[in-house]
């Protein structure tokens, strides 16, 4: 009951919180507050509800629906992320059992972690030519470095006990692996790849904007044809997509916490 | 003190089920990756030295001694979870290369894995054991086991939905299900509350007078090496700890905790163990 009470008033104070925020962006645009022209809350709502209620037209790759777009975006990321996690978590696993491995690969990680994944776009181009599987192949380098360490980081911090356990009962390797290590690193690898589909969501729009298709290009061709209400539309799609994934990785992180 | 000579006997059937030779382990310094300030000296932690012990078949075992004095790293050593340093196990006549289903192990913090269910836990160390097994096989097993220590009706339930005491007795029924000849326990009542232990002490009593196995225990308890053992093991104080003293605790049995404590006999040994463990721990406290 009481709860019931204080989620019905958390939701009446964002909806009310929501109302004031439209009505002073509407009344910043039209007074020109700002700069002038500045697109106001109400021109872009109906901009939203325009792109929104027609999501999948396809008139040339420069007017494509935002759904399209957003696909377009959905697919670069989840196929160069997938790929990104298939070669993490081995590795992760790898580098975490032994020392060999962790002493010749951590300075490679330490070294690139730290560089946009744009800087790679260039190389991307030169090497395969081509803008999609280059889109791919930034957001692979994008995703694999949080992923790795999370995985690199649980294998090695594992509690010793399981492995103990394991040993004492005379498993092998692979049994230990399979059956011990990647459970129990469970909730690492999912909070790298939260991390990892976050920042590779947050890419995929700057990487997008050079490479035309995709979210991030719809940005920049709005941005050449001058429409800010446009670009607010994409703002609040891309923002809600990026919330959705993030939700769906915080359920999985629920699902695999053995702490509670 | 069995000395290395005593060993070679021509009948296979006069050795120990547990033998240690001249036992010891020397902790190296590991060198740390990037670490060059370190220069790497080969000079170690000394645990244990010159461990000569026999242990009989089916007899109950404790081993006691001043903490920080290297009787886990003794219990690991004869889990086979470490490789000692010098000297050598033997076990029913084989020296042992590591670890084996023929001992079970169970440790103080319980050890069961979070993402299983109780059940699953059991089934875990049953396939690792036995692959061979039907599934069938392995759950009527493994139920077997919880049944045995009363806990068929948790099956289901997660580590972190039990007690401590119900956490331990699961981690029993795990190293029993392999249906190991030896049980090697660490402190595995340490962590509970002083009634949890006594019940536990009593369950395990009783599960031992039902499957014959030998039981190696770590304690640093005097009350329960002697309500539960055949003989007591004293250690010095550690680094480089040795085996002071064997006792033989000849109390009948069925024990009862409440009479026990009115036997001379029992009083005398509880004298010994308490006067070696207070010079012991005076001779860690002093030096450090």
């Amino acid at each position: 009951m009481n709860k019931a009470i204080s989620t019905r008033l958390t939701f009446a104070v964002a909806i009310l919180s929501l109302l004031i925020f439209i009505i002073l962006w509407q009344v910043i645009a039209q007074q020109g507050l700002l700069v002038k022209n500045f697109p106001g809350s109400f021109k872009t709502i109906g901009s939203l509800i325009w792109w929104v209620s027609d999501p999948f037209f396809d008139n040339g790759p420069n007017d494509l629906g935002i759904g399209t777009n957003l696909l377009i975006s959905l697919r670069r990321v989840l196929i160069g992320y997938s790929l990104a996690v298939l070669v993490a978590v081995p590795l992760g696993v790898l580098m975490g059992m032994s020392k060999l491995a962790q002493s010749s690969l951590n300075p490679y990680v330490q070294l690139l972690k730290p560089v946009s994944p744009l800087a790679w776009l260039p190389v991307g181009l030169f090497v395969f030519r081509n803008s999609e599987i280059t889109g791919i192949f930034v957001i692979f380098i994008t995703s694999i470095w949080p992923t790795l360490i999370n995985t690199a980081f649980g294998v090695a911090s594992i509690n010793p006990d399981y492995l103990r356990v394991s040993k004492s009962l005379g498993a092998s390797k692979s049994t230990t692996i399979r059956r011990v290590i990647l459970p129990a690193i469970m909730p690492n690898i999912l909070a790298g790849m939260r991390i990892s589909m976050g920042t590779a969501w947050l890419v995929i729009v700057a990487a997008e904007m050079l490479l035309g298709t995709g979210i991030g290009y719809f940005i920049w061709n709005e941005w050449n044809n001058l429409s800010l209400e446009n670009i607010f539309v994409a703002i609040i799609i891309i923002g809600f997509t990026g919330f959705i994934l993030d939700q769906f990785f915080g359920f999985l992180q629920d699902k695999f916490d053995y702490s509670i | 003190m069995n000395k290395k000579s005593s060993k070679k006997s021509s009948s296979i059937e006069n050795y120990s089920h547990l033998e240690l030779f001249n036992l010891g382990k020397i902790f190296f310094k590991e060198k740390k990756f990037i670490d060059f300030r370190s220069k790497g000296n080969r000079s170690g932690f000394e645990a244990i030295k010159d461990i000569n012990l026999k242990i009989e078949k089916n007899t109950f075992v404790s081993i006691i001694g001043p903490s920080g004095c290297g009787k886990s790293t003794l219990l690991n050593l004869i889990a086979g979870l470490q490789a000692p340093t010098s000297g050598k196990i033997v076990i029913d006549g084989q020296a042992i290369k590591g670890p084996g289903p023929d001992r079970g192990v169970i440790f103080q913090n319980y050890a069961l894995m979070p993402w299983l269910t109780t059940i699953q836990n059991i089934e875990f160390a049953l396939n690792t054991v036995f692959p061979a097994k039907t599934k069938a096989d392995v759950k009527e097993r493994a139920r077997k086991y919880l049944r045995m220590v009363g806990l068929e009706k948790a099956s289901n339930k997660f580590p972190k939905e039990l007690s401590g005491g119900m956490k331990q007795r699961v981690a029993i029924a795990r190293a029993l299900s392999i249906n190991p000849n030896m049980l090697l326990m660490d402190e595995p009542f340490g962590a509970l509350d002083a009634l949890t232990r006594s019940y536990l002490q009593d369950e395990l009593l009783s599960i031992w007078r039902k499957n014959k196995v030998t039981v190696v225990l770590i304690t640093h308890s005097i009350e329960e090496a002697l309500l539960l053992s055949d003989k007591i093991v004293l250690m010095s104080s550690g680094p480089s700890a040795i085996i002071s003293e064997e006792i033989s605790v000849d109390l009948e049995r069925p024990r009862d905790r409440e009479k026990i404590e009115q036997d001379p006999n029992y009083l005398k040994i509880k004298m010994r163990l308490e006067k070696h463990l207070l010079r012991e721990t005076r001779a860690v406290e002093e030096v450090t």
